[in-house]
């Protein structure tokens, strides 16, 4: 990994754990070390705006260059009814829309909503209260801890899976899908059936499919090795990205490629996408 | 390009590991290349992680990443019954899920979320060969000759003949694979020798010994080895690479690891290919195994000489010798009155193979005909004399003969033998047998084929009982039985008896396990796919066409063009840019993509007129859009 992306790296995780101080400097770092990283700047952008509690709109964050529907921040699927409740807000636009103060403002998480009004329930005439659909309907979600100001000395210790399924969301609602989807997985390591982390990734992977796979354009074209092979050695890959790269003779479209790749649609996405970003191939 | 005119026709040599496809053009047989310009397509069908079908090349690529899903080899399972020695034999090494049809008679493959008859999973390769020759023909193609081996039964056969009809194909004749390359290699030629078929191919080693005269095709032997083939010399290379990386780094054992299994077996293949023609070769599998512990990926790079490649396979090649000695000796020919060899299957190019086929047959193989492509061209020809006699190379008579003894269930669970193996059908032949039991009124007469003593281990083809036979002494009621075998392979039975005269009989129809019913059902379900695919192919053909013609049209102007933009301060880069449309379209001509070629007809159709224009002086050149 590239010294600035660790930097970022680390910033996310600072901030995450409230300690926006490091997180500033993280990224400062990593912009000082390369200038036109858009991450890092965006990640100061939006910190500055969350510390003033005002100023000027920040620019939105492009952690990836894909069309706007892929990196539109879309909200988790089990937030539907929520942004649904705020749909007039955002359709808006921007000149009625007030300036946001704060992260949560200009990212709204959709667990901070809330219902905005108490579910129905339909009783039972015959047998009561279905405790189950009433569980369903209420839409009653674990407490999310206020991360938005700074709270150096959280005042009860979250737990790791708390901490990181608030930074998953968080990274998620600022686009960084792949941040957040790398929180998602340290979670379902210790909790496997985390049914919020489950979601995210769902959602996480959907999205981040969708943006790798506009990288490569159409599925029909065949990639090539944009390098010589005897140059292929000084490459820095995992072995699964040796696989996938001995598979690109020329004659393969990435749709095959998807198919006889054997890996997880992502992961052969992600690959691909790095593979063709960084030159090595081309189509 | 008489031959474009009449019906395309074509002949396919389905084989366990490679089929081919071609045909005859201007008198001349050749292959049909596949729509990736490769002229074997691997027998592997596979469905992928993603749910895709895979046929061919790409399923055989991920064959070993995803091994459950992947099924190859299905001709050793093709019209074999549940439970048969030779299915229990294949189940033993084939990793992908068997099931009993739903009779319990014959067996069925699971592949995904389907259970798919054998003749199914054959039609897809087929389908894929009938796809090549439409792309190659621009139309469509129903009507094939099939290659079988030589020791094929009659259920296989049929199998083989249901397998074309899924596939869409009206399958003109069955014939035997030595017969098919012998004919190949006798096209064009006046021969009248003793020839031996040498066929070495992917899964299995096949040695058929043919008398030619006169146009007459004779095969007077077969005898093989079903589990011996290049495949086994791929996995010896194989194992030689694991034990070398183990070696090299500190005992790491790849054959745990799928993904670098995948890409040593392909590069196990490919460097026994290279061998063939090269002294030595070099093995090169960059970041192939993680090294663990957050090291960086582990690299293969390995050279591997002919010398090594011979000393790792030296048995393999004895066994192939051994084998063609059995066979020979077993049809009482000597070596040396073998008027030629013809070597068959990718594997015969091996030097090593070639040099011991020289020595134990004293004479140079043959070098006139394409080992891998012999088979296909053989069923070509002969397709092709179906069709149009008048314009083949006469009439050619192919005599077969039967792969396996022939006979019936005798006291003691004997099998007794009537007709013998290797004799050429048409053929008839009558044996007489007694009662066992005093006063027997009835027998029973069980229809047997195979080599083995005991009846129970042979394949039971049909059964009848002749009843109202007179009350007499056991071995005073002599019954006679007679076994005819037509010229298409049907077996009729009949039993007498000769004191009486009372008769009855059996014709010993194949089944390949696919009832009439099951069969309806699947062309049924394959008839959408095929007009879809029709539709399809005469889509992209049209719009080649259109694109070839345009393309034509602009290049013949680029020279006035040319000379129209020297007069001009703009367009200078016109034809340039006209070159880089057309080099568009060609690529998605190459890649039949329909979209793409969709995409560019609109550009090709403005450079059209553009160039027109310019090119008739009535238009001043614009500055380019």
């Amino acid at each position: 990994m590239r010294p600035a992306t660790q930097l970022i790296e680390q910033g996310i995780k600072a901030y995450t754990r409230g300690v926006l101080d490091e997180a500033e400097r993280c990224w400062r770092e990593a912009l000082a070390l390369e200038p036109l990283n858009e991450r890092a700047r965006s990640y100061l952008e939006l910190l500055a705006g969350a510390r003033t509690g005002g100023g000027p709109l920040p620019v939105p964050p492009e952690p990836v260059a894909v069309p706007a529907a892929a990196v539109a921040l879309p909200a988790p699927r089990i937030s539907a009814e929520a942004a649904a409740a705020h749909a007039p807000a955002l359709a808006d636009g921007g000149a009625s829309r007030p300036t946001p103060v704060t992260l949560s403002e200009y990212a709204p998480s959709p667990w901070d909503q809330g219902p905005e009004e108490s579910a129905s329930i339909v009783l039972d005439a015959e047998e009561g209260v279905d405790l189950h659909t009433l569980d369903e309907k209420s839409d009653l979600r674990p407490l999310v801890p206020e991360q938005v100001e700074p709270a150096p000395e959280p005042a009860r210790p979250a737990s790791d899976v708390d901490v990181w399924m608030q930074g998953a969301r968080e990274l998620h609602a600022l686009g960084d899908f792949s941040g957040s989807l790398e929180m998602i997985e340290k979670i379902l390591k210790v909790d496997p059936s985390h049914p919020e982390a489950r979601e995210y990734l769902q959602q996480n992977e959907a999205t981040l499919i969708a943006m790798y796979e506009s990288k490569l354009g159409s599925m029909g074209r065949i990639p090539r090795l944009a390098i010589k092979p005897e140059e292929v050695l000084w490459l820095n890959l995992d072995h699964r990205a040796g696989f996938l790269l001995a598979q690109v003779d020329g004659a393969v479209n990435f749709e095959d490629l998807f198919a006889l790749s054997g890996l997880p649609r992502l992961d052969t996405a992600r690959i691909l996408a790095t593979l063709l970003h960084e030159g090595v191939i081309s189509s | 390009m008489a031959d474009l005119e009449l019906e395309p026709i074509i002949g396919i040599d389905l084989g366990t590991t490679n089929s081919v496809v071609a045909t005859v053009i201007d008198g001349v047989p050749r292959v049909i290349q596949g729509r990736s310009g490769q002229l074997l397509t691997p027998s592997v069908v596979a469905v992928a992680r993603n749910g895709k079908r895979l046929v061919g090349q790409i399923a055989k690529r991920q064959a070993i990443t995803n091994a459950e899903n992947t099924v190859y080899a299905a001709k050793r399972l093709i019209g074999r019954r549940w439970g048969s020695k030779e299915l229990e034999d294949a189940r033993k090494i084939l990793p992908y899920q068997l099931v009993p049809g739903p009779e319990g008679y014959d067996v069925r493959v699971q592949l995904g979320d389907k259970v798919l008859a054998v003749p199914e999973i054959s039609a897809m390769v087929l389908s894929e060969l009938r796809a090549d020759a439409e792309v190659f023909f621009g139309r469509h193609v129903a009507k094939a000759v099939i290659t079988v081996p030589a020791y094929f039964n009659d259920g296989q056969r049929h199998a083989t003949k249901d397998a074309g009809r899924i596939a869409g194909l009206e399958v003109l004749r069955i014939i035997n694979e030595p017969t098919s390359a012998a004919l190949a290699y006798g096209f064009g030629k006046q021969v009248e020798k003793k020839v031996v078929v040498f066929d070495l191919g992917g899964g299995t080693f096949d040695v058929s010994i043919l008398d030619i005269g006169r146009s007459v095709y004779d095969v007077v032997a077969v005898g093989g080895d079903t589990y011996l083939g290049g495949e086994d010399f791929d996995r010896r290379v194989m194992d030689w690479i694991v034990f070398q990386f183990a070696k090299e780094n500190g005992g790491i054992d790849l054959r745990g690891d799928k993904m670098a299994l995948q890409r040593i077996r392909d590069a196990s293949e490919r460097a026994k290919i290279e061998l063939s023609s090269t002294p030595s070769t070099s093995i090169s599998l960059p970041f192939l195994v993680g090294g663990g512990d957050g090291r960086p990926a582990l690299h293969l790079e390995k050279q591997l000489t002919r010398e090594k490649l011979e000393e790792l396979t030296a048995d393999l090649v004895d066994r192939c010798i051994q084998v063609a000695e059995k066979t020979l000796r077993d049809a009482g020919v000597r070596a040396r009155d073998v008027g030629e060899v013809i070597l068959v299957g990718g594997m015969t190019r091996m030097p090593r193979v070639q040099r011991a086929v020289r020595e134990f047959f004293g004479r140079e193989p043959s070098r006139g005909v394409h080992p891998e492509e012999v088979v296909a061209l053989g069923a070509a020809i002969q397709a092709h004399a179906l069709v149009s006699p008048a314009q083949g190379q006469g009439e050619v008579l192919l005599l077969d003969v039967t792969p396996q003894n022939l006979g019936i269930l005798v006291v003691g669970g004997y099998f007794e033998t009537v007709i013998p193996r290797n004799t050429t059908v048409p053929t008839s032949a009558t044996r007489i047998f007694t009662t066992v039991q005093d006063n027997q009124t009835a027998v029973r007469i069980a229809v047997l084929q195979g080599e083995k003593e005991r009846a129970t281990d042979n394949e039971l083809l049909g059964e009848f009982v002749l009843d109202g036979l007179r009350p007499a002494r056991r071995g005073e009621v002599e019954v006679e039985v007679q076994f005819d075998i037509s010229a298409d392979g049907i077996v009729g039975v009949s039993a007498r008896d000769l004191q009486t005269g009372q008769r009855q009989s059996i014709t010993v129809t194949a089944t390949s396990g696919l009832t009439e019913d099951e069969l309806k059902r699947i062309l049924d379900e394959n008839l959408d796919e095929a007009l879809e695919r029709k539709q399809a192919v005469s889509d992209f053909e049209r719009r080649r066409l259109a694109a070839e013609a345009m393309m034509q049209e602009i290049e013949a102007l680029v020279p006035a063009v040319s000379e129209a933009l020297a007069r001009s301060r703009f367009g200078k880069d016109a034809v340039q840019k006209a070159v880089g449309v057309i080099q568009r379209v060609r690529q998605a001509v190459a890649a039949r993509d329909v979209a793409a070629l969709q995409g560019s007809e609109e550009q090709l159709d403005r450079t059209l007129q553009l160039f027109k224009s310019l090119a008739s002086g009535a238009h001043p050149p614009e500055e380019p859009r």
